[in-house]
């Protein structure tokens, strides 16, 4: 399960390879309980959760899903994109 | 259209999830399947920094959504053929009946209606969006925005 804030227990290296982020942006199309039950699909995630990214998705405009190495970023985001969601894979600066 | 938690698997073809509709939103929601697939595969953008992914995966990216969309309409092809494995005539209406693998794809299929019929309409706040002066087609995109978000609520009551 991606999180964010596991980083601290993954090897140096690895860490420098979860170079890419996983964001979800806001629409104002895709339904609020719909959003929370992708992510808790896609992520695995508990259901406060994956609301809580719903909620920061809805009222900051976007939401920092996962940090991730090049290829599961871009395995979560086809995901996400198959569900209908705005999501994209950005380079962590 | 509404989730019935509490219905007996065997009264609906053993499928566990079971809802209730009357005839008309059974037309309804067959009409509304009937569209599917409205977005187009342009829409999808692996990132917003054209250099932090390559041609290569933005085309693999619409490739896999391409070919998603054709296993739900061959999927959607066959719930139209069998459709009286799917719903059964209750006292009152009808009733539909889906495994959770098969709630997932219906769910996915109505929002590619309901993302792409937005899409279609030029991607407007909804709050805001004036209904009035609209096209045909235009109306009809409002309408199957509408009426897949409608199911697509009455499916989500299944799954929280």
């Amino acid at each position: 399960m991606p999180d964010t804030e596991q980083e601290q227990r993954t090897d140096p290296k690895e860490q420098r390879d979860r170079g890419y982020l996983v964001i979800c942006w806001n629409d104002p199309v895709n339904l609020m309980d719909y959003v929370t039950h992708v992510f808790q699909v896609v992520f695995g995630w508990p259901k406060a959760k994956a609301e809580h990214h719903m909620l920061q998705v809805h009222n900051a405009g976007k939401s920092l899903l996962a940090r991730e190495t090049f290829e599961k970023a871009e395995h979560y985001v086809h995901q996400l994109q198959g569900y209908g969601l705005h999501a994209t894979m950005e380079r962590d600066q | 259209m509404k989730f019935v938690p509490d219905a007996k698997a065997n009264d609906a073809g053993g499928a566990p999830l079971v809802f209730q509709m009357n005839q008309v939103e059974k037309a309804f929601l067959l009409a509304t399947l009937q569209l599917f697939p409205v977005l187009e595969d342009s829409h999808h953008h692996l990132s917003q920094d054209p250099g932090a992914t390559g041609p290569a995966d933005q085309r693999l990216l619409q490739q896999a959504m391409a070919r998603q969309r054709q296993q739900y309409r061959a999927k959607l092809d066959d719930f139209f053929r069998a459709q009286r494995r799917f719903f059964t005539n209750a006292q009152e209406g009808v009733q539909l009946a889906l495994t959770a693998e098969q709630l997932e794809w219906l769910l996915q299929i109505l929002n590619d209606i309901r993302v792409g019929s937005w899409v279609q309409l030029g991607c407007p706040e909804i709050d805001s969006f004036r209904r009035s002066g609209l096209t045909p087609a235009q109306t009809r995109a409002v309408a199957a925005m509408d009426m897949s978000g409608y199911f697509q609520a009455a499916l989500l009551e299944a799954v929280k």
